[in-house]
């Protein structure tokens, strides 16, 4: 299976970053990962599909707001690679289980450090996900401004 | 007899006095009326109670009195959501002002 962040990789060190990392299963219904959680591994999901929530207040109770949702070849929790290194949303197998391989920080850091051209990709590929992440919530937010000016002045 | 005529004379001086006192009064009620505008009294307004800080925010909008299960809403806003993130992307591929602001079928929204 690709992964979105080791595009562009040779076959050899894609196997050499998958060798760093353990496979995980996300039984349905469990978290991944909670917001606020200390970020310490990254995950590229193998199969299933990873829910990102957040709290909101609906009704006076607190619920899990849908964000987004990443699918097999995507990653989840890259704030294991940008400091605080603290998880900024909830991560869910929501309706089926999900399986996940997990690389550690540590782990990874110390690859980056000994091989700096597939972490040059790498780092590409993170900018590329993290780039599209922050466009698409851009324009999220701007049409949600929109709604709300037209709201105001009507 | 002169106490019965003196009765009728104070009697009818009285009337007399009365429909004069009378004619006065109501003749100068009918010559006052035209002439002398009617005071203008100020105003009064409504006074709508005043909210400090908030009068300018709108009424809030009237919500169905029936309320959708708290799993429905967790839906709709699911649906809500994924709805956006598809326009956004639509958006992103093709970057136009109509795309932009393209409105999609979410409830939240009509």
């Amino acid at each position: 299976m690709g992964h979105e962040l080791l595009n562009g990789l040779a076959s050899a060190e894609v196997k050499q970053i998958l060798n760093l990392g353990t496979r995980r299963n996300v039984t349905a219904g469990t978290a991944l990962f909670r917001l606020g959680d200390q970020a310490d591994s990254l995950f590229l999901i193998e199969r299933g599909r990873i829910k990102l929530t957040l709290p909101m207040r609906v009704r006076g109770g607190e619920e899990n707001i849908f964000v987004e949702e990443r699918s097999p070849g995507q990653a989840v929790g890259w704030s294991a690679l940008i400091p605080p290194y603290r998880f900024t949303l909830t991560a869910i197998a929501d309706l089926h289980d999900a399986e996940v391989i997990m690389l550690p920080r540590q782990a990874l850091l110390q690859y980056f450090e000994a091989n700096p051209a597939p972490a040059y990709k790498i780092a590409l590929n993170l900018a590329v996900v993290i780039g599209h992440r922050l466009q698409l919530l851009q324009t999220m937010w701007l049409r949600e401004v929109q709604r709300t000016v037209q709201v105001h002045s009507a | 007899m002169e106490m019965f005529l003196m009765a009728l004379c104070v009697s009818v001086f009285g009337m007399g006095v009365a429909a004069a006192a009378f004619g006065a009064a109501t003749r100068s009620e009918r010559s006052d009326s035209p002439e002398r505008p009617q005071p203008q009294l100020p105003l009064v307004k409504a006074i709508a109670p005043t909210r400090f800080f908030s009068d300018t925010i709108p009424a809030p909008p009237v919500m169905p009195t029936k309320q959708v299960p708290i799993e429905v809403l967790l839906l709709q806003i699911e649906n809500h959501v994924r709805m956006e993130q598809a326009a956004a992307e639509s958006f992103l591929e093709f970057p136009t002002q109509a795309n932009l602001h393209h409105k999609t079928n979410s409830p939240f929204v009509n």
